[in-house]
């Protein structure tokens, strides 16, 4: 039990001395997961708001694919994205795999589902008397759109936070696009599953004290939100 | 004032599922007035009042607004008419926000904040106290309120306020009531309304219109009775109510048949009477009481069994009887005093 109590002493030590290694792998989580958030974001909130308040024929099916892709397996989306750019793959001369754009654009693919399924599950639910309520005072097309949207705003807010979580937490997509490359691509996870398997528990010990804050700050924003939507 | 219509309606028909329809063959209402709708639930009042506000679009027939016909495109004229829910929806915003949405909708920003506050006075809610809270910083009749502030401060030609009063306390119904009167005097807005509330409805309109199974059947302030009628034998038809008591009728021309009881053939006594030939004696409890616009009169409304009945009594009768909200009283009227519709 030492070792774990001493790796646990460790992996303080680096969080508060600032190793260098060490943080480079929270900013490179940091900044692929903003990335894959950010796109997820413009992609999937209007998507999730017009599946949700709009009837059409195929809704329900189109509906289900989604949901479906709710459930995909991280190892999957890699799978694909790397057969998709790397060097013999369609889009192979935009030479992003094993960088942080491929993560980015493959983590974009696993979260936005849950930008669009949540996001339609949060407008579905407004109230009945919304629309009524704006029209009687005024409200035409897109204003009604808009401040529908507004009225949903907390919900979609879990929606992106939900979806950010994912971003974070997965390893599949940065270990098979990103490569685990130390400085470059290697993220919280990427570098847990190394370390682990290096026997290093300092290193793991402090990246995991990380990302279970992350998991934290997440969790409780979700609590949050979900109280006042 | 010389008056104008201001909705013109003709064959106007709109369905809900199978069974119900509203059917209005033809219906006037003229600017300026201050008309009441009045009915059980299901008899096509909020359906009604939809229509006039341009939520929902007639499926036959058609409604002219202004001399122009209501139709999808003709945006402009329906901002003239705002309605007020039976259950305010508040905006996920500030109370301030809640009541400058509409003016913001028309992008009218001048003068903004003292229009807010002074909306918000006409309802009886302090904006030093009310402004900045949050929508779900209310009461039930503080929400109702802000809702129809929502409302007043877009000066709109016509207000439509459906069911304003019922979940609202009496002091925000009075508010209610002196806010609306206000606004019609100040603005020259015409007001539509629907409620179960009676009294409420006679005090604040000018005309009561009797709504029944989708149709309008008649005007004024009129007792519906509505079945269904068991047969008695004798020509006698009873209904049971809630507490046991039984209502009389003669003659439904079905047993299903509504009709109505005119408040002047309603006599009420303070003690039960004793040897008279009236069928219908039934106990109950005075509700409320109120000053009928056009003739002077008192309007009692009296709760018998569930059954609300309306009487109309001369103000010195009202005194005689020492009449006050809560009294036990008995509502007597014959049992052929009923007209079918």
């Amino acid at each position: 039990m030492d070792y774990i109590a001493q790796g646990f002493i460790r992996s303080i030590e680096l969080l508060l001395s600032g190793d260098h290694e060490t943080y480079s792998a929270i900013f490179t989580t940091l900044r692929i997961s903003s990335l894959s958030i950010i796109a997820s974001l413009i992609i999937g909130i209007p998507f999730g708001f017009l599946l949700g308040y709009f009837e059409f024929p195929g809704k329900r099916q189109v509906r289900a694919v989604v949901d479906t892709l709710l459930a995909l397996p991280t190892v999957v989306v890699g799978l694909f994205v790397y057969a998709f750019i790397s060097r013999r793959g369609p889009c192979g001369e935009l030479g992003i795999l094993f960088t942080i754009s491929g993560i980015a654009v493959a983590q974009t693919i696993l979260i936005t589902p849950i930008v669009i399924s949540l996001t339609a599950t949060a407008v579905e639910s407004l109230d009945r008397r919304l629309r009524a309520t704006l029209v009687a005072l005024g409200a035409r097309g897109r204003q009604i759109l808009i401040t529908s949207l507004m009225e949903a705003r907390y919900a979609v807010l879990v929606a992106a936070v939900t979806a950010y979580g994912r971003a974070i937490s997965e390893v599949g997509i940065s270990m098979m696009i990103g490569g685990n490359i130390k400085w470059h691509t290697r993220t919280i996870t990427t570098a847990i599953a190394l370390e682990t398997g290096k026997g290093d528990f300092a290193v793991g010990m402090a990246l995991g004290i990380v990302l279970l804050t992350f998991a934290l700050v997440v969790n409780s924003s979700l609590t949050l939100l979900k109280k006042r939507s | 004032m010389a008056m104008h219509p201001l909705y013109q309606i003709n064959n106007l028909k709109y369905r809900y599922g199978q069974h119900f329809e509203l059917d209005v063959p033809d219906l006037t209402i003229e600017q300026g007035s201050s008309i009441g709708f009045a009915g059980s639930n299901g008899s096509g009042k909020s359906t009604l009042l939809r229509l006039l506000a341009f939520i929902d679009l007639p499926e036959e027939g058609d409604i002219r607004f202004d001399g122009a016909l209501v139709a999808k495109n003709n945006g402009g004229s329906k901002r003239d008419v705002t309605m007020l829910l039976q259950e305010p929806y508040l905006l996920k915003r500030s109370v301030f926000e809640n009541v400058a949405f509409g003016l913001k909708v028309r992008n009218d920003r001048k003068d903004i904040k003292s229009r807010v506050y002074g909306a918000m006075e006409l309802v009886g809610m302090f904006p030093g106290e009310f402004a900045r809270r949050r929508w779900h910083e209310l009461s039930g009749g503080e929400a109702q309120r802000i809702a129809l502030a929502s409302r007043l401060i877009l000066r709109p030609k016509v207000l439509i306020l459906d069911e304003p009063t019922a979940s609202v306390d009496q002091q925000s119904a009075r508010l209610i009531k002196e806010a609306i009167i206000e606004c019609r005097s100040r603005f020259g807005m015409s007001l539509i309304i629907a409620s179960h509330d009676r009294v409420w409805l006679n005090s604040a309109t000018d005309m009561v219109k009797r709504m029944h199974e989708g149709r309008i059947v008649g005007t004024g302030a009129e007792n519906v009775l509505s079945g269904p009628w068991n047969d008695e034998g004798n020509g006698l038809y009873a209904k049971r109510l809630a507490d046991g008591q039984t209502l009389f009728v003669t003659k439904p021309p079905q047993v299903t048949a509504a009709g109505v009881v005119n408040p002047s053939d309603i006599v009420i006594s303070v003690f039960e009477p004793d040897g008279i030939s009236t069928r219908n004696i039934l106990h109950g409890i005075v509700t409320h009481m109120t000053m009928e616009r056009d003739s002077g009169d008192i309007l009692i409304e009296v709760d018998a069994g569930g059954l609300s009945l309306l009487s109309r009594l001369t103000p010195s009768a009202v005194q005689g009887l020492q009449l006050v909200p809560g009294k036990e009283v008995w509502a007597l009227f014959k049992a052929s005093a009923v007209d079918w519709y």
